[in-house]
C-alpha cells in the first residue's frame, strides 16, 4: 500500500515539474507548446464536434428560453436602423471611394490596398478568464499572428494563435490587448451651437465666396461653413446668398479643424470597457468631449493599419499634472455577437518572426 | 506484452483520459453556450473537484493534473497553467474524505461546490503570478459564487461518472 503511495506521490511530483516546465516553455514563446496543442487538437476536434452535434438542440433549447425577447426587440431595431443607414450608406460609399482615390494619389496607404480574408467565428474562449474568439481560417488562407481583425462595424482584435484551418483572435477586450490609438477631438470652440434644421436647409446651398467664419459656428457640423454667410457687421452689412454651380472652396478657421492625438488603447476584461491612457493633455487638442471617435493610428510598430474605427469616447476621467485624462471607450464591434470577421493580412513589424 | 497492454488500456488513467476528453467536449460546447448570468459553468474544475473527494488527496491531485493538462490545449493560457490550478483543486478537494468519514451524497455535492470555488478563484490569481495581468478583480467574487452553484447542482449528475471512471478495477 506504502510502496502505490509512494508511485502516485512520484508521479505528482512528476505531472506539477512537467506543468511547471510547460508554463516556462509556453511564456518563453517555445514551439512546443504549440506541436503538443496541435497534436491534442487532432485528436480532439473529432471528439468535439460529434458533441458540438449532440448537444446542439440543447444550446438552440436554452437561447430559445432565455434570449427570446431581446431577439424580437432587437430585429425591431435593427429593421428601423436599416431604413435609417441605406441612404446614408450610399453617401458614405460615395465618400470613402472619393477619400481612397485622394489618399492613393498621394501615396498614402489605405485599408483598401491591403488584402483581407473573410472567416466564420466558430467557438469562444472556454474559460471565464480569457477574451479570446476562435475562427475557421489558418496559416493556409495566410494568416499570421498579429494580424488586425474586424467585421463589419470595426476592429475586433488580433490573432494570437495561427493553426493551419484556425486561428485564436485576442478581443480587443483582454486585459493583454494594447494598442496605439487617434482619438479624433473637435476644439471646444466647435461645440454643436444651432438647431439642426438651419444646418440642414445651408448644407444644400452653394456659394461662390470664400467664407471666414466668426468665432461663434453658425453649424452644427464642426469644421464645415454654411454657404450663406453673414459678413461682420464691420466691413459689409449685407447677407450674399448666390446659388451657383462652381465649385464651392470652404476654408474652416484653424480653430475649427478636428485636432488628432496619439494614446494607448488597453482592455481591462469582460465586465470593463477599454480605456484610452496617455492622451497629452495640450492646450492645442482642447477638453475631449464623450462622442469623439477613436481610431487606429497606424505607423511602423502599430498593431494594425490607420484609421480603422474602434470606437467613441463613452467617459473622460482627468487627472491631475502632465498625466492626461483616461478615455472610457464604447466599442462599435459588438464582441459578444460575433458571426463573421475579415482579417486583414497586414503584419505589424513587432509581431514578424526573424529569420 | 499483450498482457501488459491490456492492463494500459484497462487503467484507471486510460480510462480517465478517455472520459474527461468527452467532458472537454461539453465544456467547449454546451457549456460554452450556455452562460447563466455571463458565467460559465467549468466542469473540468469540476470533474478534478469530484476526483478528490471521490478519491481523496492522492488519486484526486494526478487526475487534476491529467485533466487540467487536457484542458490546457483548448485554453489561449500558457500551456500547464490549468494543469496546476487543477491538481491543486483537487488536492484541496481531496481533504474532505479525511476530515467526513461517512459522507452523504449532499455533504460531497457541497464540498465539490466549495473545492470549485477555490479552484475558480485560485485561475485567475495563477494568471497574475505568471505575470498576465489585469484578471484579478471583484467580478472573480462573482463568477465563483456563481460556479459555486452550478457545481452545486452538477455535482451530483458528475459524481458516478467520476466514481466508475478512476474505480481501481472494472471488475466486482
Amino acid at each position: 500500500m506504502s510502496a502505490i503511495s509512494a508511485r502516485r506521490k512520484r508521479a505528482i511530483a512528476l505531472l506539477s515539474l512537467t506543468s511547471i516546465i510547460l508554463v516556462t516553455l509556453d511564456l518563453q514563446g517555445s514551439g512546443s507548446a504549440s506541436v503538443l496543442r496541435g497534436t491534442f487538437g487532432v485528436f480532439f476536434r473529432p471528439i468535439e464536434g460529434v458533441t458540438r452535434v449532440i448537444t446542439r438542440p440543447v444550446s438552440n433549447a436554452w437561447h430559445g428560453i432565455t434570449h427570446y425577447n431581446a431577439v424580437t426587440k432587437e430585429n425591431d431595431l435593427l429593421r428601423e436602423k436599416i431604413a435609417q443607414q441605406e441612404g446614408a450608406a450610399v453617401a458614405a460609399a460615395a465618400s470613402v471611394r472619393l477619400s481612397q482615390e485622394l489618399l492613393a494619389l498621394n501615396g498614402l496607404p489605405t485599408l483598401a490596398g491591403i488584402n483581407s480574408v473573410s472567416a466564420q467565428v466558430i467557438g469562444d474562449s472556454p474559460s471565464n478568464y480569457s477574451q479570446s474568439v476562435e475562427i475557421n481560417q489558418g496559416s493556409d488562407s495566410g494568416i499570421k499572428v498579429g494580424m488586425p481583425v474586424m467585421n463589419a462595424a470595426g476592429l475586433v482584435g488580433k490573432i494570437t494563435k495561427v493553426f493551419p484551418r484556425r486561428s485564436i483572435v485576442m478581443l480587443i477586450t483582454d486585459p493583454e490587448y494594447a494598442l496605439s490609438v487617434k482619438v479624433i477631438n473637435n476644439p471646444e470652440a466647435a461645440s454643436p451651437i444651432g438647431d439642426p434644421e438651419a444646418s440642414a436647409s445651408t448644407s444644400s446651398t452653394t456659394t461662390t465666396t470664400t467664407t471666414i467664419p466668426k468665432p461663434q459656428a453658425t453649424s452644427n457640423i464642426p469644421g464645415f461653413t454654411p454657404g450663406t454667410t453673414t459678413m461682420p457687421l464691420t466691413t459689409v452689412n449685407v447677407t450674399v446668398n448666390v446659388p451657383s454651380l462652381t465649385p464651392t472652396l470652404t476654408v474652416p478657421a484653424n480653430g475649427a479643424l478636428p485636432v488628432r492625438e496619439t494614446g494607448i488603447l488597453e482592455g481591462r476584461g469582460s465586465s470593463r470597457v477599454p480605456i484610452v491612457r496617455f492622451i497629452d493633455s495640450a492646450q492645442r487638442f482642447g477638453t475631449i468631449l464623450p462622442g469623439a471617435p477613436i481610431v487606429t493610428s497606424g505607423g511602423s510598430l502599430s498593431l494594425a493599419p490607420p484609421d480603422i474605427v474602434v470606437g467613441t469616447v463613452s467617459k473622460v476621467t482627468d487627472r491631475l499634472g502632465t498625466a492626461g485624462p483616461i478615455l472610457e471607450i464604447n466599442l462599435v464591434a459588438d464582441l459578444t455577437n460575433l458571426s463573421f470577421v475579415r482579417i486583414l493580412l497586414y503584419q505589424p513589424i513587432t509581431e514578424q518572426v526573424k529569420p | 506484452m499483450s498482457i501488459r497492454f491490456i492492463r494500459f488500456i484497462s487503467s484507471r488513467w486510460t480510462r480517465l483520459v478517455l472520459v474527461a476528453s468527452v467532458v472537454l467536449g461539453f465544456q467547449t460546447t454546451l457549456f460554452n453556450d450556455l452562460r447563466p448570468f455571463g458565467v460559465m459553468a467549468q466542469v473540468m474544475v469540476l470533474f478534478a473537484a469530484c476526483a478528490g473527494v471521490i478519491y481523496g488527496a492522492e488519486i484526486g491531485a494526478v487526475a487534476g493534473l491529467i485533466v487540467g493538462l487536457m484542458y490546457d490545449c483548448v485554453l489561449t493560457t500558457p500551456l500547464g497553467l490549468a494543469s496546476l490550478v487543477l491538481g491543486a483543486t483537487a488536492l484541496v478537494a481531496g481533504a474532505f474524505p479525511y476530515f467526513v468519514r461517512e459522507s452523504s451524497w449532499w455533504n460531497k455535492a457541497i464540498a465539490v461546490a466549495v473545492a470549485s470555488a477555490f479552484g475558480e478563484i485560485l485561475f485567475p490569481v495563477a494568471q497574475a503570478l505568471v505575470g498576465l495581468g489585469g484578471w484579478v478583480q471583484w467580478r472573480v467574487i462573482g463568477v465563483a459564487l456563481i460556479v459555486t452553484l452550478l457545481n452545486l447542482f452538477l455535482a451530483s449528475l458528475l459524481m458516478p461518472v467520476v466514481r466508475w471512471t478512476l474505480k481501481e478495477s472494472l471488475v466486482g
